[in-house]
């Protein structure tokens, strides 16, 4: 094929791709821990300075254990901070610490409503903050896009989980994925990327307490033993 | 306007004049502020009421890059506090006073230019008596120049030693010492008004100049602090409000004015005034000591140029969502899930071992089982179906049982978990869920997800 230099330097472009390949990210990414998932985005990571949307169909298929290798690389050797803005439940430390998360580099917001989008915005305008990730559920449009535009004047890594209804809506994020578990493993579908659609889902083993087929094999306890075991033995 | 003129007559001639009546004590309360402020560039400061303020920056000079560009800031500085000055820069305090009153603003930095630069100055800035002025007259004396041209004793003699001694201090022959300004142990400021403000924004705006000068005292003081209180009066007279007190508080000893003045705006943002404003004060207490700092050779990440730093975040998420809001997690060593995780007040200063560093060096490297990234504020209940639980449909054990029990300890205290008996198990839902749920006396709960 024959294209002038003008289209040539077009080409080069970071936000120009050819429909049949992946586009190249201006920044490297940051690792995602998972060489398939790494392969499939452009930068060959998370994205440093965009929104990156994860849509779960459920909560607990996984969604966070997803980020933290990531999260672990950036608060443990970058030394960079972590916020987390309005998680729905409160975080739990020793699992956090478990996967090398540094705790003494995370910031934990509750912020109520449209507050939650503000705290974004100001974490991303600050220093030293490697990675925000927020739940915003009732996040708008507008709201996504200068979320979008605010992380990409920055080089931090922007999570944001909103519900899987939102997938067929449309959303300023350059990245979308839908998260679904199929037991020990995580099913991603990238709903968009800069490039070439997604030829099959991903299936990623992400981090889960135990492998399936190690699973109990006894049958469940039943009421009265739960009970009769739980009154201390005395010898 | 002339001196002496009957109000009625200067009405007569100007009938748009606005008139305003002198109050000596704002005059004065304005001339501390100032004098506070001014800390910021030196500590000896001299307050000469009704209308003096001497610094002295001989030793300023080298950290402000030079008396030029010294003399700028201070100049613009108190302009920028709405304060039309006067500045003059001269080797002897006397020199400047009497430049200034000439309104000579050309800095004169040689003490041996001092003869000929106050040579060109009127004989009106010395203050003299009627007397002095017409023996002065008799002797053809016109100006300074003439003055300072006759010998020393024989004008002691004629016109009393006081004057020569002024012109020998002012030339820098006698030492000149003034008393010093006695920085306040506790900041405390008010400001009145030009007019009522009910707008709260727009107290930001004088908000601002009181915040310029409790740094300059900060300076002067050697420290930061990490609370002030700014306090709004209302309008006085009939059904009077009490004042609007508004705390500001930092993750920090600080002494950076802008900070000082976001948080302000952030939390000006928010309020609700009552009624219309007249004065502001602002209170500080005794400043703390500030964390030492030094500038880094390279450009360390996190405290890289730019954006705000994250105790400039944490501030103004604060300051915007309520304090509580914004906090770190540590871990602990507890058995009881609900007390193995804490919420801490954040640490900023990565140099210093925080607690939370601490507590999690204390950690065993291997979890006693396998733990959520989300715990449940409280438990929830779970039904049960043919003696298994069910969360959306029947719930599949993976792991478990691993028993936690025992907290007898601080069973009677509020606020805590107690004493529990519970047996968690792994489970997974039919939507492939992953679960972290208990079974206790009262039946199956849910406690974490392990998301």
């Amino acid at each position: 094929m024959t294209s002038s230099p003008a289209l040539a330097q077009i080409l080069e472009r970071s936000d120009v791709w050819r429909g049949d390949t992946l586009a190249r990210a201006p920044l490297p990414g940051v690792p995602t821990g998972f060489a398939e998932l790494d392969r499939e985005l452009p930068g060959g990571g998370w994205p440093r300075g965009g929104l990156t949307e994860l849509l779960p169909v459920r909560r607990g298929v996984g969604e966070l254990s997803l980020l933290l290798p990531a999260l672990a690389r950036l608060s443990s050797d970058e030394l960079a901070w972590l916020v987390c803005v309005a998680p729905p439940h409160p975080l739990y430390a020793p699992a956090l610490h478990a996967c090398g998360v540094d705790l003494s580099r995370l910031l934990v917001a509750s912020a109520p409503g449209r507050d939650a989008a503000w705290a974004c915005e100001r974490s991303l305008a600050a220093d030293g903050v490697g990675a925000v990730v927020a739940w915003l559920p009732e996040a708008q449009t507008t709201s996504l896009r200068r979320l979008q535009l605010a992380a990409e004047a920055s080089r931090t890594l922007l999570f944001v989980f909103r519900p899987a209804a939102c997938a067929s809506q449309s959303s300023p994020a350059p990245l979308r994925l839908l998260l679904e578990g199929e037991g020990e493993q995580l099913v991603i579908h990238l709903l968009k990327r800069r490039g070439s659609a997604q030829a099959a889902p991903l299936s990623i083993a992400i981090h889960r307490p135990l492998r399936l087929n190690h699973a109990l094999a006894r049958p469940v306890p039943t009421a009265a033993a739960a009970r009769s075991s739980s009154q201390p033995a005395i010898a | 306007m002339i001196p002496g003129l009957r109000l009625a007559e200067a009405w007569a001639f100007l009938p748009a004049l606005s008139i305003q009546e002198r109050d000596v004590e704002r005059e004065q309360a304005a001339l501390t502020r100032l004098a506070c402020w001014a800390g910021g560039f030196t500590s000896e400061i001299c307050v000469l009421p009704p209308q003096t303020l001497l610094l002295e920056v001989a030793g300023s000079l080298r950290l402000f890059g030079g008396a030029a560009p010294l003399f700028e800031r201070i100049v613009a500085g108190c302009a920028e506090q709405g304060f039309a000055l006067q500045p003059s820069l001269a080797p002897t305090p006397l020199a400047a006073q009497w430049l200034a009153l000439a309104a000579d603003e050309a800095p004169c930095l040689d003490a041996d230019q001092l003869p000929q630069r106050l040579g060109r100055l009127p004989l009106a800035v010395l203050d003299l008596s009627a007397q002095n002025q017409a023996r002065l007259a008799s002797f053809g004396v016109r100006s300074l120049a003439d003055l300072l041209r006759l010998p020393r004793a024989g004008l002691a003699r004629r016109l009393g030693v006081g004057l020569a001694a002024d012109l020998a201090r002012a030339l820098g022959d006698l030492p000149d010492p003034r008393p010093r300004f006695v920085f306040p142990e506790r900041f405390v400021e008010h400001l009145e008004l030009p007019m009522r403000v009910d707008n709260a924004l727009a107290l930001g705006f004088a908000g601002r100049r009181l915040i310029a000068s409790l740094c300059g005292w900060l300076v002067a003081r050697g420290g930061g602090i990490s609370e002030c209180a700014f306090e709004f009066a209302h309008q006085r007279g009939a059904g009077q409000r009490p004042a609007t007190v508004l705390v500001l508080g930092f993750t920090g000893v600080t002494r950076d004015a802008e900070r000082i003045v976001r948080v302000l705006s952030e939390r000006l943002q928010r309020i609700e005034l009552p009624a219309a404003v007249e004065g502001i004060s602002l209170r500080a207490d005794a400043p703390e000591a500030l964390p030492g700092r030094s500038a880094s050779l390279f450009d360390k990440r996190g405290e890289g140029a730019g954006g705000d730093s994250v105790a400039d975040l944490v501030e103004r998420l604060q300051s915007r969502l309520g304090n509580g809001s914004v906090h770190g997690l540590s871990a602990a060593a507890e058995h009881r899930p609900e007390n193995a995780s804490r919420r801490v007040i954040p640490r900023l200063s990565a140099e210093e071992k925080s607690p939370a560093r601490w507590l999690a060096a204390a950690l065993p490297a291997t979890a006693p089982g396998p733990r959520p990234l989300w715990l449940l504020a409280s438990p929830q209940g779970l039904c049960e179906v043919g003696g298994r639980p069910q969360c959306g449909g029947p719930l599949r054990l993976l792991a478990g049982p691993e028993r936690i029990e025992s907290g007898w300890w601080d069973e009677a205290e509020p606020a805590t978990v107690g004493d529990i008996r519970r047996d968690y198990f792994v489970a997974i839902s039919v939507r492939a869920e992953w679960l972290w749920i208990f079974r206790g006396q009262e039946g199956w709960f849910l406690h974490g997800v392990f998301c």
